[in-house]
């Protein structure tokens, strides 16, 4: 369990950190026409399948691949890349949904005041702050919970890669359809609570 | 004084918004009046740096605002506020709110403090200064919006419609902050439809029309065919 959290924590906070730049980039740019194609392609793509995510990565990081020289495959750093990547267009897209809520009002009045296009972004991202904790969050719960990066890049390495997902599914191949079932109560509950957690956080803000 | 030239703007998939309006704002107060969709925000915005005009110049104290290399035109867009006829207001309290345009600038926490403490008196809110902005009503948040904008001391303050949301007695008491700052040499441009007001408080008035530049004058002068 701490595994997975790990794992798909980092892959979240990896993700943020260009996906919600981006998002500002993006809704700052708002009419033009690369930020409007921009924010097509990245909805479209929210809704790639993981295994395709998975076999495009497991292509890179392979021993032939352009990235194989680091020697990441099957390793939880090469499943937290995959789940990077998987994550990267939802918490783009839907961030920027959330901030261009804000940008039109904010960004006019911070910039009014006098503020830097960097002052007006920053005001721009606190004021929609419990929006974007929640973005995150949602990223974090697909991360969480998808198998098929985890499974092509991490291989379900006992002690090692393998994470809820993929301990769920090999316990299914296995028959032990009650563990499957009780990993899966403990998957669902975890994610109920970080969701929880997040919000209340989000709201005392 | 801040003087647009020959201004031209047309909103992105829209109609010309302005015309060639040519237009000084100097110390004293002006009022813009005109039909809505006439151009009077476009022109405050103008004026204020937010847009950039197609064709035309915007020369704020003698210096061209989009010529000007980008520190030099921070220092020029920083002498001008403009402040929106919906009043915005961010999370957090009226302090931090009115604050915001001094932190922006990286005011030393004190003088900051000093400069929100005054811009809320100015206006009546002192009692409200802890109190969370998203709580108030419009014309409170009217109040809060102006505060900001005096907090940073303007030497061009550009107001859409400020008195919009608010009742006789707050009325009364940002049209007398109003004379008072131009009095104090502040450039102050108001966009109103408020007839009364501008009669009351103008230096000049400018009826702005299809996107141009119709009549200016003195305030009775240019209101008594409207």
């Amino acid at each position: 369990m701490a595994r997975s959290l790990a794992i798909s924590g980092s892959a979240t906070l990896l993700a943020s950190t260009w996906s919600i730049p981006l998002a500002v980039k993006l809704v700052i740019g708002g009419d033009s026409r690369a930020s409007r194609l921009a924010l097509d392609l990245l909805n479209s793509l929210t809704s790639v399948p993981t295994v395709v995510i998975g076999l495009v990565m497991y292509l890179i990081l392979s021993r032939s691949g352009p990235l194989g020289f680091l020697n990441l495959l099957y390793t939880p750093v090469a499943i937290a890349l995959g789940q990077a990547v998987l994550v990267t267009p939802l918490i783009t897209s839907a961030a920027a949904a959330s901030l261009s809520g804000v940008h039109e009002v904010v960004w006019e009045m911070a910039m009014a005041l006098g503020a830097t296009e960097r002052q007006a972004a920053g005001a721009m991202l606190r004021e929609a702050l419990p929006s974007i904790l929640t973005v995150v969050l949602l990223g974090f719960n697909r991360a969480l919970g998808e198998l098929g990066i985890a499974l092509m890049l991490g291989g379900n390495i006992r002690g090692f890669t393998r994470v809820m997902t993929t301990a769920i599914a090999l316990e299914v191949s296995r028959g032990e359809f009650e563990l499957a079932l009780s990993l899966s109560g403990i998957l669902l509950s975890l994610a109920i609570v970080v969701n929880v957690a997040i919000r209340r956080m989000g709201e005392r803000r | 004084m801040i003087e647009l030239l020959d201004v031209r703007y047309s909103y992105p998939r829209g109609a010309e918004a302005l015309r060639g309006v040519a237009l000084t704002i100097r110390e004293g107060i002006t009022s813009l009046v005109g039909p809505n969709g006439s151009g009077k925000t476009t022109i405050l915005k103008i004026s204020a740096g937010l847009l950039r005009p197609a064709a035309g110049q915007v020369l704020v104290d003698g210096s061209d605002l989009w010529s000007a290399d980008p520190e030099e035109r921070l220092r020029l867009r920083r002498s001008v506020v403009y402040v929106h006829e919906s009043p915005v207001v961010m999370r957090g309290t009226v302090e931090e709110n009115v604050a915001f345009g001094l932190r922006l600038r990286g005011v030393p926490d004190e003088e900051a403090r000093e400069g929100v403490r005054e811009a809320m008196e100015m206006l009546g809110l002192s009692q409200l200064a802890s109190a969370s902005a998203r709580t108030l009503s419009a014309g409170q948040r009217q109040l809060v919006a102006l505060a900001r904008a005096l907090a940073v001391s303007p030497r061009h303050l550009l107001l859409d419609e400020p008195t919009a949301n608010l009742d006789r007695e707050n009325r009364r008491r940002v049209a007398r902050v109003l004379r008072t700052l131009a009095r104090e040499g502040v450039s102050v441009a108001v966009a109103t439809h408020d007839r009364l007001l501008a009669l009351e408080i103008s230096d000049r008035a400018v009826l702005i029309e299809d996107g141009l530049v119709a009549a200016e004058g003195g305030p009775s002068e240019v209101l008594e065919g409207l």
